[in-house]
């Protein structure tokens, strides 16, 4: 039998992204596990300030998939690395709208996706979460 | 080494509704050991949500989900987790007993829960197989 | 290869008492992928019905169980969906969540769902093994 795949802690380079830490809770922002890394959902928060950035919700979903970005790319990895997004929606109606935004963060092979609408906190329209592959 | 990440894409509008609906998503990707099947809702021959009771949609969400992982040489045999979202847990049963007929041997994990699903379906599965 | 593993305890295996469809936990690929967990009495597989926080601590003295007959821990889950009956209810899971997991814990996502049996709350889980 095989050695156990490792198993490490990810953290964004821009602490202010860090909502782990900064909000004290018990998560990691990110574990990578062999090959594969998967990231806590991420919510639209402000990367100047840490603070939430809402407002529409195309505005929140690109904020979103920017911090997401830049989480994978503090751990070598990349949105094109991603094989499995999970999308929950505070209003499924806003399933359209996402669609929209959604090219433009994956233009070509998009990953596999499941999206759903659930209660979000803090009045949160959206809550991303995704299984990468490392670089 | 790098691994591969290669996208499992089926042209058939009976299986896959992404082109249908032009969805920015993949059906399902394959990495290293494992795919990764996108949530899947009932639909027709066409490509169009089919909406039916949740037996009905349970059972053409798993036939269809059983080709695209054909298409990737897997299998339902092969999936390790499956995931199934419901309109509500009062149909949990329904759900189940045809859910069963497409597992009939060492089912693979499952988590199934309530949840508001897109365009009025009322099941959707995603799942993790093996290659 | 996919394996399945056997439960370490009768109650954990909920195919066994209630009819569910899913085996409790799957090992591939160097993942153990475990089917939702709920507040079962791990000998009799009896639901614990109880507060958020009784229901909490049952689930992961469940998941330590099994992880461990496994050959894995808390300390190796990878990813966690951790569901709730109700978000108003977050601080509290996250006051119990916090002593089971208190070092380099797993990635997580909280949600909101509907749970079978009225359960105040169910974490669906991937260890690495």
């Amino acid at each position: 039998m095989t050695g156990q795949l490792s198993r490490t802690v990810i953290e964004p380079t821009n602490p202010r992204l860090n909502v782990s830490r900064n909000a004290n809770l018990p998560h990691s922002p990110g574990i990578r596990v062999g090959e594969y890394i998967f990231l806590s959902g991420m919510g639209p928060v402000d990367p100047a300030t840490g603070g939430r950035n809402l407002g529409p919700i195309a505005d929140q979903i690109r904020q979103t998939l920017r911090n997401m970005e830049h989480m994978l790319a503090s751990a070598g990895s990349g949105l094109d690395r991603i094989v499995k997004i999970n999308v929950v929606l505070a209003d499924i109606q806003d399933y359209d709208e996402m669609n929209r935004v959604w090219r433009e963060f994956f233009p070509v092979d998009p990953p596999a996706r499941t999206t759903c609408a659930l209660q979000l906190s803090n009045g949160n329209g959206v809550e991303i979460e995704c299984i990468a592959l490392s670089l | 080494m790098a691994l591969q990440r290669d996208v499992i894409a089926p042209k058939d509008p009976a299986v896959d509704m992404s082109p249908n609906l032009n969805l920015p998503l993949s059906p399902a990707i394959q990495a290293g050991e494992f795919i990764f099947v996108s949530g899947m809702v009932a639909i027709d021959a066409t490509g169009e949500r089919m909406h039916g009771t949740v037996a009905a949609e349970t059972r053409q969400i798993l036939a269809a989900m059983a080709r695209v992982l054909e298409l990737a040489g897997s299998s339902l045999a092969k999936a390790v987790k499956v995931n199934v979202l419901i309109y509500s847990m009062l149909e949990y049963n329904n759900m189940n007993e045809v859910y069963r007929e497409f597992f009939p041997v060492d089912p693979p994990a499952r988590t199934v829960c309530g949840a508001k699903l897109c365009g009025g379906s009322k099941v959707e599965i995603e799942c993790v197989a093996l290659a | 290869m996919r394996e399945i593993l056997p439960v370490p305890s009768p109650g954990l295996d909920l195919r066994h008492h209630y009819g569910h469809h899913q085996s409790p936990a799957i090992r591939a690929g160097g993942l153990i992928f475990c089917s939702g967990m709920v507040a079962v009495n791990p000998e009799t597989g009896e639901r614990e019905h109880g507060t958020l926080t009784s229901e909490a601590r049952r689930i992961f003295e469940n998941l330590k169980l099994l992880l461990e007959s496994a050959g894995s821990s808390l300390d190796r889950l990878v990813q966690v969906h951790a569901m709730i009956y109700d978000r108003i209810e977050y601080d509290v899971l996250n006051r119990l969540y916090r002593q089971y997991v208190p070092n380099a814990p797993p990635a997580r996502t909280v949600m909101s769902v509907q749970i079978e049996a009225g359960f105040k709350v169910m974490l669906d889980v991937i260890a690495a093994a």
